[in-house]
Parts: structure tokens; sequence; C-alpha cells
């Protein structure tokens, strides 16, 4: 009988679990579809982390955060925030603290914004324009004087000075990246702050665009919490960088208000200098920035659907059905495919060791013979734009980019790809014939076999790259693929002081996307021979390609300041990319996803919103997208 | 008393050779894996970066903090000494955190989605499998066939089915997250009762699959037993009914103590597929990121844990055994 009434119990417990369970389903959501089981892996870094139980910041007033309050992003925040340490790139924390080309700026500012559309820096921390000394060797530009910390004190030319010097002085990813460019920083007097350039042996600046570029991309700290610091770790470099910084002063709208392994949020500070008429004249919009961690992109794309989430930056399979086929209030910043502006360069690479790809023909062979619309239907549901309504160059679909090389001078050497007859002739001509009737032609006598790889998991890739193999079977090269896990493919594509293995004849690795430094910086990627034999290189140049005349413009460019040689420039390096096939571009891939959810917030950047300079879809987060902050309103005020 | 003795420490010498060789597995294992993590770390420090001997230098200030640059053995002994002072070090894909924080932050999470819904998919399971065994006819025809296809579901397939027939159709329950998308962790009703909530879909997705199997296995050893001659001769001597189905359950429930053991054992592993499908907090999506990573201290430290756990559970288990039933003590004390 016990055993009757213990079922009974069980019973009952189950029935009273579900019932309260549903009584507590949440109010929210509308219809969503079944979630998407497209893992898009390529946004979720593989070094990413599960989450510190960092204790609450005890919130005395809101345990739940006000819906009409809170704007909820997804996709940038893969595992849990580690620090908050804004001198070092182990934090995990996204959000906050992500320096380069589009920095972001919620917590941490930069003396400039940049804006991808229109390829300007406005000022932020900074009080109008830079300006250069006639020599070019000199930056130099003012700070405002209303630009204050979080402890109220103001931002003076003294801490952006001590910013590089810290840099400099601990070794930090940026002070390595640009001491090789920056002599020194000082300050002139409080307000004043003069970057002055490191020369070359003619007295010129070695490179003037990653100086300018500094300014747009580099935070600045505070020198006196700096101390704080120095003084805590006593000196010790890897102490230093690896300190959480719970206690960091800041100069931005936000700052820390909880995290944990489930989410972060941000809130805002009430008492931020930009609401005065020097910069912004008024106070971002949200009170809270929220960003749920999500496991994988279905989950966020789940949430997204239920109006869990407002601004998604997360690869969201199909996400035109989002608002076709599910009705949702759901937008992308243009209304039609590719619902995005592209701005990097998913590439596939050679590796111009493997026997045959020596071969420019052989190269050129496989790349004209790709299909590329299916690359761009499935695996990017279309959020690229297609070759041919942007030819490939070196140069992304942004029209600042696209302005800066002579169209016309390169057609005849562009491709679409599909040209399987093409190929053929190409491997022909070049006496790379099948002698033996297998089906497979030879190479020295010897059948021509690769492998094309990339990391596992990125399932738009891998799509890609077996579109690109099975290009290779149309035209009698055997070409295979290969994915191994992310965390060795790193280490043996960045290792560039050896040749690569076998099984990295053709690979995948991104490009730059939009940036100051750009198109110039994404040619070097491309091209530059200055990387090879770097024991681990981040930089580009994969597969050892070299060639003297690339290197020349590479290095002429960033000194040059007439617009006329500079296209010229431009022109011949993308002839150059494209005659020489060392690798070649895939899809174009936007600089964020950036799909908005109008459920609660609304006016969000969409193209042609009349905002002026137009404020670029970065998720209202990096570079001069922030701006889309102060422009937000509610829908149901 | 002296038998008993000799039973128990045969078993506790078995149980440290198993401990020290799983140990050493642990520990040379993962380091074995291609790829090299402290790479991945200056990955992350040196995008960016033109110059070679910065690179170089970073690298080399990392494999010294790691201490990747010494050889293997030596690595071993200063993990050794580590362990026993109980320091695990830097998990090297989230560093600078602890192994140690890394998983006080997730263990929980996994101890209170796994150990309940394991002894309650058991505790169900086995019910409803001796049941069957009893009742046959009509209850067995229908548990016998729907177990088989609920346990033979892939975890992440009743995953899936309860997060779009419950999450996403129905919307009784959320669908991602231990707490409220909009909550922040305090000590109020609203955020026990979010929690409870969203605690829901990931537990019946184990309980679920883990009640067909027990069924399953519970039914059989059942009808076993029922036909067995004891049951019989004990029927023929007159003994009470209650009495004989008490000795039936008990000589039953010996494998399936052994599965419930083993899988307590090993549940620190993570719910894997609950987790990732419901975003759901815990260690097994950091197992998951460990291993991808090569975050060797973490990945050891996490498998020796599970090693650990079983490894006593197991003990445990014979041990009880030696109690419980005496035919293993004698078998194998001879």
């Amino acid at each position: 009988m016990m055993r009757n009434k213990f079922i009974g119990l069980v019973g009952l417990l189950v029935i009273l679990s579900l019932t309260l369970g549903a009584c507590g389903a949440p109010a929210t959501t509308t219809d969503a579809g079944a979630p998407q089981a497209v893992e898009e892996a390529t946004q979720a870094p593989a070094e990413e982390a599960a989450a510190p139980a960092q204790e609450a910041a005890a919130p005395a007033d809101a345990n739940t955060l006000p819906r009409d309050e809170t704007l909820y992003f997804n996709g940038q925040q893969w595992g849990s925030v580690v620090g908050w340490n804004p001198y070092s790139s182990s934090n995990n924390n996204a959000m906050a603290i992500s320096q380069g080309d589009n920095a972001r700026v919620i917590m941490f500012e930069t003396p400039y914004l940049y804006n991808m559309l229109d390829g300007q820096v406005y000022p932020l921390l900074a009080d109008g324009d830079y300006t250069w000394n006639d020599a070019g060797t000199e930056l130099t530009f003012k700070l405002k004087s209303a630009a204050k910390w979080s402890d109220g004190t103001p931002v003076t030319a003294e801490d952006v000075a001590y910013t590089w010097a810290t840099h400099v002085k601990y070794n930090t990813p940026i002070g390595a990246a640009n001491v090789d460019y920056i002599e020194d920083i000082v300050a002139v007097d409080p307000q004043t702050v003069v970057v002055k350039a490191k020369l070359d042996d003619a007295g010129k600046a070695v490179n003037p665009l990653l100086v300018a570029a500094y300014v747009s991309s580099n935070y600045v700290m505070q020198k006196a919490w700096t101390e704080t610091l120095e003084a805590r770790v006593g000196d010790d470099a890897t102490a230093f960088l690896a300190d959480p910084a719970e206690d960091v002063v800041y100069s931005g709208p936000y700052a820390k208000y909880f995290a944990d392994d489930s989410k972060v949020v941000y809130v805002r500070n009430d008492n931020y200098w930009g609401q005065g008429p020097s910069m912004w004249g008024k106070l971002p919009a949200p009170k809270y920035l929220a960003h749920v961690i999500f496991k994988d992109n279905a989950a966020g794309t789940t949430a997204l659907q239920a109006g869990e989430v407002d601004v998604s930056q997360q690869f969201n399979s199909n996400v035109q059905d989002l608002w076709l086929k599910d009705n949702l209030p759901i937008s992308t910043y243009l209304p039609e495919a590719p619902y995005g502006i592209g701005a990097s360069l998913p590439t596939a690479w050679y590796n111009l060791n493997s026997p045959g790809l020596d071969q420019v023909a052989m190269r050129k062979a496989i790349a004209i013979a790709v299909d590329y619309p299916t690359i761009i239907a499935n695996a990017m549901t279309n959020q690229s734009a297609t070759f041919t309504q942007v030819p490939r160059s070196l140069m992304n679909p942004t029209e600042g980019e696209q302005a800066m090389f002579d169209h016309a001078a390169v057609a005849d050497l562009q491709w679409a790809g599909n040209d399987v007859e093409g190929a053929k002739k190409l491997l022909d001509d070049a006496g790379i014939v099948d002698s033996d009737g297998d089906g497979w032609r030879e190479y020295n006598g010897k059948k021509l076999s690769y492998v094309a790889t990339c990391p596992n998991g990125w399932s738009d890739w891998q799509a890609a790259i077996e579109v690109v193999a099975a290009a290779g079977k149309e035209i009698g090269i055997d070409i295979t693929t290969n994915f191994p896990e992310w965390s060795v493919y790193q280490t043996v594509v960045t290792k560039s002081d050896t040749p690569l293995p076998e099984g990295y004849d053709i690979f995948m690795m991104g490009s730059n996307g939009a940036g100051p430094t750009q198109p110039w910086g994404r040619a070097r990627q491309m091209m530059s021979s200055e990387f090879i034999g770097m024991p681990s290189n981040w930089n580009g140049n994969f597969g050892g390609y070299t060639n003297p005349e690339a290197d020349a413009l590479i290095q002429a460019i960033p000194a040059e300041t007439d617009p006329a040689k500079l296209k010229e420039m431009y022109t011949e390096l993308v002839k150059i990319y494209l005659t020489d096939v060392p690798s070649f571009t895939l899809m174009y891939r936007p600089q964020s996803f950036h799909t908005v959810n109008e459920s609660v917030w609304t006016n969000f950047p969409h193209e042609g919103d009349g905002t002026n300079p137009p404020v670029p879809p970065l998720n209202l987060t990096d570079g001069w997208s922030i701006a889309g902050l102060y422009n937000l309103t509610l829908v149901n005020p | 008393m002296k038998a008993y003795a000799s039973y128990f420490s045969n078993k506790l010498l078995w149980f440290l050779v198993t401990l020290v060789a799983a140990f050493l597995l642990n520990f040379f294992l993962p380091r074995l894996m291609p790829g090299d993590p402290v790479a991945a770390i200056v990955a992350r420090m040196a995008q960016g970066m033109t110059n070679t001997s910065g690179v170089q230098a970073i690298y080399e200030q990392y494999t010294e903090l790691f201490g990747t640059n010494l050889p293997m053995h030596e690595q071993f002994f200063l993990y050794v000494r580590n362990v026993l002072r109980g320091d695990f070090g830097y998990s090297f894909s989230q560093y600078p955190r602890t192994v140690a924080d890394v998983i006080g932050a997730s263990i929980w999470w996994t101890i209170a989605l796994q150990l309940p819904a394991i002894l309650v998919g058991w505790i169900i399971g086995n019910t409803l499998g001796v049941l069957a065994a009893y009742r046959r006819g009509g209850f067995d025809k229908v548990l016998m066939p729907s177990s088989i296809f609920v346990s033979n579901l892939p975890a992440f397939g009743m995953a899936v089915i309860l997060l779009v027939v419950f999450g996403v159709t129905l919307r009784w329950f959320p669908t991602s997250g231990g707490y409220g998308f909009d909550m922040i962790p305090n000590l109020s009703w609203d955020f026990i009762w979010s929690v409870i909530v969203h605690y829901q879909l990931p537990f019946w997705s184990i309980v679920l699959i883990t009640i067909g199997g027990q069924a399953i296995g519970m039914r059989s050893m059942s009808i076993y037993e029922l036909n067995a001659d004891y049951v019989k001769y004990s029927r023929f001597m007159g003994i009470k009914d209650r009495q004989i189905v008490g000795y039936v359950f008990r000589n039953a429930m010996l494998p399936q103590i052994t599965g419930l053991a083993l899988a307590i054992g090993t549940m620190v592993g993570g719910a894997l597929v609950a987790e990732i499908i419901f975003s759901y907090p815990g260690l097994g999506s950091t197992i998951l990121t460990a291993v991808l990573g090569g975050d060797y201290p973490l990945i050891s430290a996490t498998t020796l844990i599970v090693t650990i756990m079983v490894l006593i559970a197991n003990f445990a288990i014979e041990i009880i055994y030696g109690f419980l039933d005496p035919r293993i003590k004698a078998a194998q004390s001879d």
C-alpha cells in the first residue's frame, strides 16, 4: 500500500509542478516559429567563457529591470564577463570593453568616434577636429572642458598621455600594436594632446594612418585610477592585466550594474558629462542596457522573436521570415536583401606552398569556378551582397571604400563565379590536364587533390567551403573538406614562421571590417609580405604570398594624401590582387548584424532615417552608432 | 566480521589503484590533444599586433605563467602539488579567472538541476517498472512501448520538443535562462518563482528520458525475479504476498541502484543538452568550452571531480552491497 501512496504522491507532484509552471508562464511573446536549428557560430568566439559569479551589485531599488527602461541585446556577450579592466583584452566583457576601428563606447570613451557610413570621425572626448602639423609628424587635438570621469574629476590631456605610457610600460596589446608607429603622446596643457608619430630614416611618419586611427580606436583611462591599479599589483605586468578592476573609473554613460552566469546589466550614469550641450545635450534613452547570455544562436533568435531582445547582433538565419512570415515588428537596416551593410570579406586563402597552388592559373581557375550565389543564398541566407551587385576587389561594399578605386580599370579582371568552362580553359592552357583519363587533372605527374578547411561548428563557413570543394570537382581537381576545432585551426593558420601543414591547402579567415585605416588595412592584410615569419600572425597573408610591387604600394599609401594618387594606387593593388589571386572572397559580411525588435523601443537606425550624420547599424554601441541610443523612443510612452 | 574486513580492504585497495590511474589520465589525456591553448590566449592579446617580438614576448609570458613551457613530468608534479593544496590554477579559456571560481559559479546550477532530475526519474521509472511487471495487462502494454520510445529519443530531441511545444507554441514556460530575463537575483518570491518556472523544461527534459530507461530495466528485472524459484517456493510455503514482494523488490533493485550511483557520480559532468537548448546555467557547457579550447586545468579539474564522485559512488555501492546482498560478499571474498 505504501507503494500506491507513493505513486499517488509523485503523480500529484508532477501535476502540481506542471500546473504551477503553466500559471507562471511569462506573459510576453508573440507567435514564434520553431527555433532555427542553424547554429551559426561565427560570432561565438571559441574562447568564450562561462560566467564568474560576480556578486550582485545589490540593487537596492529594482529586482526586476523595468521593461520600458531597459534595452536588451544579444549576440555580443558569449559566456560570462570576466573583468572590467580596460587595459586588458581578457575581460570577455564585449559590451563594455572593445577597442578597435569601431570602439564600443558605452563605458569607456575614445577621443573620436568613427562612422563607417561616411568614413568620418566625430569628436567625443575631443573638442573639434584634430590637426596635423605641416611636417605630418604630430597630430594635435583638444579635449572638451566638460568631459568628466565618473568620480567627477575632469578628463585631462595628462590622462590621455598616461594611458599611452601605461600601454607601453606594460606591453599591453594596444601598446605593442602601436609602438612601432607612435613615438609618444604628450600633454601640452590640461586640454591639449599631441600624438607624436614615429619617424623613419627620412624623418617622415612611419604610418600616419595608424597614428590617426589611434584616437578613434582606443579608450582614454584615468591617470589616478591607473596609478591605484599599479600600486595594487606592485607594477607586475601580468597581474596588471589580470586585475578584474571592479573599481575602475570611467567616463562613458553606462557602468556595471550586475553580472553573473546568466546576464550582464549596465546602468546609466545620470551624472554623465555628455548630457551637456557640448556633446549630446541629453542622456541616452534606456536606463539599463542588458545582455542575457545565450548559449547558442538558436536560443538568441527565440528570445528575439519573443520580444525579450531589442537589438540582435547575431546571425539570424532567414531573418526576413521574422517579419514576412511571423509578422513580428522586427526589421533590419535595409528592408531587402542583403539587409545590412557588408563590411568584412570572409575569404578563402590559398597555401601558396602547396604543390600546384603556386600557379596563378590553378588559383584563378578554382576561384572563378566557385558558385558564389549558392554560398550567399545558403550560408548567408542572402545577408550578403552578391558579386554581381558589388564586384570583387579589396574593398567592402560601403560607398566610401567603393569610391577608392577605378571600377572600369579592373572590370575585366573581376569574376562572379560559376565559370566552369573558363576555369577548364585556364587549366588546359596552362598544361594542367587529365593525362591518365581518371577524371582528375595532374600537375607534375601527380593527381591534383587539395584539402579545403575551416573551423568546425562555423556553419556558414563550412557551407561555403563545401561549395568551394564542389567547384573543384567540376573542373577536375579533387578538393575534400576538413573541419578541425577552432582551437587547433587558429594555432595552425596563425603560425607563419613555418610552412602550413598538410590539410591546409585552402582555408578560410575573416578580414578587417570598416574602419579609419581601411581599405588600406585590408589590402595589407590580404597581400603584405611583412607578416611572413611571425610566430603568431593575426594580421594576414596567411598563405605566404609575396609581391614586391604590392608591398611597395602598401608601404606608400599611408603617407599619400592626394586623393587622385590614392585612387590610382588602390586601383593598382586591386589589379594585382585579382590577377595573382592569393586568396578569394566568398561573401560580404556586415560589421555587426543589426536586427531590431520594435515591440518596446523604436526609432532605431534604418537606411534613410534622416539622421545627420547618418547613424550606422552597429547596435547603438560601436563608434558613432552610439548616437542611436539618444534617438530611441518608447513605442508606448 | 573478518570476511567483511577482508572484503572492505580489498575494495579500498582497488579504489586507490583506480583513483591513481584516473588521476594520471585526467592530467595527461587533455594535454595530448592537438592545439596549443596558450596560443589561443595570445591570439586574444595579439590581435592587431604587427611586431614579431611583441607577440613572442606575450607568448613566453603566458607559457611561463601557466607552466606549459616546462617538461610534461615537471608540469605533472607541479599539478599534483597544487591539487593537494586545493589549487587548480587559472582557467586558460577564461583567464584570469581561476578554475575554482569557474566551477564554483556553475556547479550549483548543475547539481540543483541534475540531482532532483535523476532521483525523480529514477523513482518514477522504477515504480512504473515494478507496476508493469506486477500488473501486466493493459498497463504494461501501454507503458512498455512508450518507455522504449521515450528512452530512445535523443536528449536534444526531447529538449527541443519540450521547448517548441511548451515554450514557443503554448507559451507556458520561458524558453531560456535560469531565471527571468528581466530579473536580478535576490531573495524575493518573484525571483524564486521565476527560478522555479525556468527550472521546469530543463528538468522534465532530463526526467522523461530517465523514466523510460529505468522503467524498462526495472520491469525486466522484476519479471525475472517473479519467476525465480525462491518466489514459487515462498508461495508454496504460504509466506505472505507482501513479504514476497519485499524479497523481489530487494533483489530486483540491485542493478538499478548501481545505475543510480553511476548517474549521481557523473552528474557533475552537467546536463549539456538541457543547458544548451534552454541556455541554462551550469557546468556542462563550461566543460564543452574547456574541451574545445584545450583548457587543460579546467578539463582536469572537472574530470577529476567526476572521477572521484564515480569512484566514491561505486565504492559506497560495493560496501553497501556487502551488507545488502551476502551473495556478493561471499563471492568476492572467496
